[in-house]
């Protein structure tokens, strides 16, 4: 929209309260963060500068390589697994079938439960004597499967990982309120045609969303999966051998030893990585030249 | 299928989809359900049925008074209208403020603009834990520690670069063509904002608010280090006021818990059409 | 709708105003004091009536005013923050957690010691400050004291066909297989979380293997990786899924009595005694007793002790004496040898204060207590001794050491590397 004179005042007025807590809360801490990346300081003693020596360290580190790692899959994990289940969901409950404002509710509360009772709850299941999934197993005649979920190499971190995929409630509950916007007259003409409930969804449900409300979830769900920490750090605390550690994690870990370059320099690191990420969901949404679905689909907005 | 002779019989694939969809449906409700209600009976432990046997059994005999240490004990009342009130004010201010510079930044064309989103973009990426010297001493020296205002201005700001990525996206799908209209018409720079593009992003607004409010909720890391009167402190602070530095009265703080939740539930259960129906009665895709 | 959100705003700001406008009165000294003596800590209920008492005798000139704090890790980051910002509060409790020489360097704290030779000092056990004090000064003052020796049930080992518990590490290990074999636990170990019990279990061992100077050079002596050996080896007698177990899972297994040995600080005596504890009747105290730490076979450890700082008090440096004075006051006032026997009579901590202790030899904490002064020397646990890296780092290496990732060597030079990186 072009800009006319009277309309650029009022548009600074209205950036300004935004960029104002943008530069308190954001620029000038994070510039405080690049410059204490540089440093060595244990924050008591006078600082000392360190060049890129923290960043050397972390690329040495194989416990930060680790973390980031894993970082990257869980974000790959939540926005393209985590997401599209919580799809599947939302287009399910959207046809309303018996029951589903119920289940929409129940679906929600994980999110108000705090994380320390979650955490609690899984390291309980995947406990190695009484827990509930070695249960199940010996109960279905496998007990020669069951383990220390937790505390073997190969599945504590897809245990960390997974429990959590589940929980799509925030993600369906988005989805769900963009699904209803569509007009219902599609679905009415495709019923007619003989489309299947499947279809229907490949075809209309899919497509109309895709660039609002889906890509707005893929991208909060990689932005949670890259921020990662709660979870992990009352869940096992990065264990075994540093194998479900993750970068905020590692960074709060040297904070606790005191060690602010390293950890300043590990949240840079963070930034970086999670920039690249967000550009490329978005130019994967973007790139594939169907920007012509959104053009036609043109909302009838207000009357 | 002679007992679904009366509907449209559901024959072949339908019938396999029908099926999945209702395995579906079950298993998230159970799965979801499944915490809560293992958070309820633990709470109704004592400890060391809690430490010593099954995490899996069921009390030998409910253990009210576990509810009554996190009622008067760690004095939860106080605590959930702290919250209550901490996360209202600051996700209302968070919103008004993002879907602000939302606006500016889906509808117009202005220099710096790009340079204003990544600014956003990275903004959601920070590392919070990373912040809290720098959030200490900005607190500090607006003279807002330990005070509500401290909370409430902190928590909305983390949350702009959030809102105001959930709102842009909404505003970015309402085509040009509708404000162009009104603009034809002589609305002005805040008509269009107010009339058309605030009520047309309601989805969006209502998803960061949600989004800000849990956060709100669930944050302890801050509210414990910018506040230090016990007449201030939040929910979360209040559910760890059973551990200690060598153990935790796990039972008590599980009564903690669920008291903890169900604010949020009820309020969640009753609020639920207005915001669905808030997030719903923007515009109609087609 | 609009109404509501105005009058949100108007609330919202007009109650940030009033809460910064904190009300003093010119004469008072306030005392802020974030503790984590607080809430369900054992030391908490007579810290509260020592606060009380204390504000109530100096009303109208000094009140303290404590700052709750529950869960320790929220606190240290506040500390740290609060610290590194310049807004160390008035009173504060730190940990070996803390890098306390630095703190000590620093300048940031009160010196204490004019007013520890004017003979505050001689309420404090001989040479408590040794350790922590820099240049001869002492600024950050060791105050609670914890010891590390083990605590057996009797009824197990009996079952197990013992009466006495083993005094080497020889020994030990045939007793673990006579416990195992009788379809016990010997011990509760851990490598989740932060591996607390694990890593007082390899402090024992480095001692009875390096003796009093297990610490000089570092992880460097032998003994560490001659101790890594003997930890591996107690994971296979105690409970499954130990690698991923923490506290709870320790002191669970012990309350459940299938478990024979525990070991933690002496702030853990108060379950003993607790009638929710109790099995057919029987308190845990009652089937249990306390052992001294086994000599190593070919060690250097001879009747040695480990323990620690669990709890130093540092005052920030005050610019206005009379509140230097005010500090001081309170520090002496808590550290009252009369106060502090009450104080540990009732929660079952240590002080490094000279206080009469309880005459009832039978007393759990007495027979620590006995230990502890039989003792020919003492040696801080390993995450005392080294800087924090080597603590946060530990589960990760002890986990890798358990599963095989590292050998013994591996383990302790992957806590060196964490070290040297911090």
């Amino acid at each position: 929209m072009k800009l006319i004179r009277s309309d650029r005042k009022a548009l600074y007025a209205f950036m300004a309260p935004a960029l104002a807590v943008m530069i308190l809360f954001f620029v000038i801490p994070v510039i405080y963060v690049i410059v204490v990346s540089f440093l060595k300081w244990n924050g008591i003693s006078a600082p000392a500068l360190n060049n890129l020596k923290n960043y050397a360290l972390l690329m040495k580190d194989k416990s930060f390589s680790r973390s980031v790692i894993n970082n990257i899959i869980w974000a790959l994990v939540a926005g393209f697994i985590q997401v599209p289940l919580a799809m599947v969901m939302a287009i399910i409950l959207s046809r309303k079938p018996k029951g589903w404002k119920f289940f929409r509710t129940v679906y929600f509360f994980p999110q108000v439960i705090s994380g320390i009772a979650l955490a609690t709850l899984w390291r309980a299941i995947y406990n190695a004597e009484h827990g509930m999934l070695n249960g199940l197993l010996r109960a279905i005649g496998a007990g020669a499967a069951a383990k220390d979920w937790l505390g073997t190499i190969q599945t504590a971190f897809p245990a960390v990982l997974i429990y959590w995929v589940f929980y799509v409630g925030y993600y369906m509950v988005i989805m769900m309120a963009d699904i209803t916007t569509i007009d219902t007259s599609y679905y009415e003409a495709a019923t007619i045609d003989g489309a299947t409930d499947f279809q229907q969804a490949i075809y209309i449900t899919i497509p109309l969303i895709k660039k609002t409300s889906l890509l707005t979830c893929v991208t909060l769900a990689s932005v949670m999966g890259l921020r990662q920490f709660e979870q992990v750090y009352m869940l096992t605390n990065g264990q075994p051998a540093n194998t479900t550690s993750t970068i905020v994690l590692y960074m709060y870990k040297k904070m606790q030893n005191a060690n602010y370059g390293i950890a300043s320099a590990s949240a840079v690191i963070l930034i970086i990585v999670g920039v690249v990420f967000i550009v490329c969901i978005r130019k994967l949404f973007e790139g594939r030249g169907d920007k012509p679905v959104v053009a036609k689909n043109v909302r009838r907005a207000v009357k | 299928m002679s007992e679904t002779r009366l509907r449209p019989a559901l024959h072949g694939k339908e019938l396999v989809l029908a099926v999945i969809r209702w395995i579906l449906i079950i298993f998230f409700a159970v799965y979801t359900l499944f915490p809560l209600i293992w958070l309820i009976i633990s709470s109704l432990k004592t400890n060391f049925e809690f430490l010593a046997q099954s995490p899996f059994s069921l009390p030998s005999k409910p253990q009210w008074i576990n509810y009554k240490n996190a009622l008067t004990v760690a004095g939860l009342g106080r605590m959930l209208l702290n919250s209550v009130f901490v996360g209202l004010s600051a996700t209302l201010v968070n919103v008004i403020i993002a879907s602000m510079s939302a606006y500016c930044i889906s509808r117009f064309r202005f220099k710096g603009r790009e340079k204003i989103f990544t600014l956003f973009t990275a903004g959601i990426l920070v590392p919070l834990n990373a912040l809290m010297v720098p959030y200490f001493v900005i607190i500090n020296k607006l003279g807002l520690y330990n005070t509500y205002g401290g909370m409430i201005l902190l928590y909305a700001a983390i949350g702009i670069p959030m809102s105001t990525f959930l709102i842009r996206g909404l505003m970015d799908s309402i085509p040009m063509e509708v404000e162009e209209a009104a603009y034809i018409d002589g609305c002005g720079f805040y008509g269009r904002f107010f009339h058309i593009l605030l009520p047309l992003s309601r989805t969006g607004i209502v998803t960061a608010a949600t989004f800000e409010f849990l956060t709100c909720w669930n944050e302890f890391v801050f509210a414990n280090l910018i506040v230090s009167s016990e007449k201030l402190r939040t929910i979360q602070v209040g559910i760890r006021y059973f551990t200690n530095q060598f153990s935790t009265d796990y039972v008590s703080m599980y009564a903690a818990i669920v008291i903890s939740i169900i604010p949020s539930i009820l309020g969640y259960v009753l609020f639920q059409e207005q915001i669905i129906a808030g997030m719903t009665s923007g515009a109609v895709k087609g | 709708m609009k109404k509501l959100f105005a009058l949100i705003l108007a609330v919202t700001m007009c109650l940030s105003l009033a809460a910064i406008a904190v009300p003093a009165s010119a004469d008072e000294i306030v005392i802020n004091f974030p503790s984590i003596w607080v809430g369900t800590d054992s030391k908490a209920p007579y810290m509260a009536e020592m606060i009380e008492a204390f504000n109530a005798e100096n009303a109208g000139s000094i009140k303290v005013v404590v700052e709750e704090q529950t869960d320790y890790q929220a606190y240290r980051d506040k500390i740290r923050t609060t610290i590194t910002t310049g807004n160390a509060p008035d009173l504060c409790i730190l940990d070996t957690t803390f890098d306390i020489k630095a703190f000590a360097e620093s300048g940031k704290f009160m010196d204490l010691t004019p007013y520890l030779e004017d003979g505050w000092g001689e309420n404090f056990t001989d040479g408590a400050f040794d350790a922590w004090s820099v240049d001869g000064k002492v600024s950050i003052l060791p105050f609670e004291a914890a010891v590390f020796t083990p605590i057996y049930n009797t009824e197990i080992l009996k079952a197990a066909g013992w009466d006495h518990f083993p005094a080497t590490y020889d020994e030990f290990f045939k007793m673990a297989e006579d416990v195992k074999a009788a379809g016990y636990n010997v011990m509760g170990q851990m490598a989740g979380d932060n591996a607390w019990s694990s890593m007082l279990w390899y402090s024992l061992i480095a001692e009875a293997i390096g003796g009093k100077d297990v610490y000089e050079g570092g992880l460097s002596n032998p003994a560490f990786v001659e101790a890594a050996k003997v930890l591996k080896e107690m994971y296979n007698y105690t409970f499954d899924g130990a690698v991923s177990a923490t506290a709870s899972d320790v002191n669970g297994h012990f309350l459940a009595r299938d478990t024979a040995i525990y070991l933690n600080g002496p702030w853990w005596i108060a379950n003993f005694y607790k009638e929710d504890n109790a099995v057919d009747g029987v308190l845990l105290a009652d089937v249990c007793e306390v052992a001294t730490n086994p000599a190593y076979e070919g060690g250097k450890g001879d009747n040695g002790l480990v323990t620690t700082v669990q709890g130093f008090l540092a005052a920030a440096k005050q610019s206005d004496p009379a509140k230097e004075e005010a500090v001081v006051k309170f520090l002496k006032y808590i550290s009252e040898p009369e106060r502090v026997a009450q104080w540990a009579l009732s929660s079952g901590a240590m002080f490094f204060v000279k206080y009469t202790p309880s005459p009832d030899t039978t007393l759990i904490s007495q027979k620590v207590t006995e230990v502890s002064n039989n003792a020919s020397y003492t040696i801080l646990h390993v995450n005392g001794a080294f800087p924090t890296a080597f603590s946060t780092e530990f589960p990760a290496a002890l986990s890798a050491l358990i599963l095989g990732e590292v050998d013994e060597q591996g383990f302790v030079d992957q806590l060196q590397l964490a070290i040297d990186m911090a």
